[in-house]
């Protein structure tokens, strides 16, 4: 099985740039392939409990879908979540402030996804 | 569409975008039997490309597809 791995570095302060990796790595599931997520700088931000329900994808005609709707359909179709401590630290954030199915790795565990994975896709 | 194959089953996608009617056609695939047909109806106009990598990479193979105004019609096999 192919394997991808999502690094995602925005965070609330940047709603637009917030859904794009969660969106691909879920069609990359849809697509049998293996595929994680890891949530870095501030991307934890968009993992605290509560966040993703009000955080607005935004959409020309302001009508935009509450990230939440983007997280449960990575979720759902079986995309892994990963943060690591120092970036939760950053924000003051510990790993009972996120929300559930969220992995805690270190930076060893991330190098090794890198070089297992077919390709590391950066936003 | 008189020489398509005969559908098991239709699967609507039509008005989803991206990555929606990809995501919904790999849950219905997941139901179906070996070798039975899925019709998948969509009009993101990103679909051909899309089915045609998805079908690709997961091995199940596109039988057909044709386009219809906005919207595209496909026939995959499961494998």
């Amino acid at each position: 099985m192919s394997r991808l791995l999502y690094v995602h570095t925005g965070g609330v302060g940047t709603p637009e740039r917030s859904a794009t990796p969660i969106y691909l790595a879920t069609t990359a599931a849809a697509m049998d392939v293996e595929v994680g997520i890891y949530f870095t700088v501030n991307g934890p931000t968009l993992l605290k409990k509560g966040v993703a329900e009000s955080l607005i994808v935004p959409k020309y005609d302001g009508h935009g879908a509450p990230l939440r709707r983007f997280i449960d359909q990575a979720l759902d179709m079986g995309v892994k979540f990963y943060v690591c401590q120092p970036s939760l630290d950053l924000h003051g954030l510990t790993q009972e402030d996120l929300i559930d199915g969220v992995q805690m790795i270190g930076g060893a565990a991330f190098n090794d996804m890198a070089l297992e994975a077919d390709q590391v896709i950066c936003f | 569409m008189g020489d398509m194959p005969t559908p098991d089953r239709t699967l609507d996608a039509k008005g989803l975008l991206c990555p929606m009617p990809i995501v919904k056609l790999a849950k219905a695939m997941k139901e179906l039997e070996a070798s039975q047909v899925i019709l998948l109806e969509a009009t993101d106009p990103g679909s051909v490309p899309d089915v045609t990598a998805w079908s690709k990479n997961t091995g199940n193979p596109l039988l057909a597809h044709e386009t219809d105004g906005k919207v595209m019609r496909f026939w995959i096999q499961k494998s």
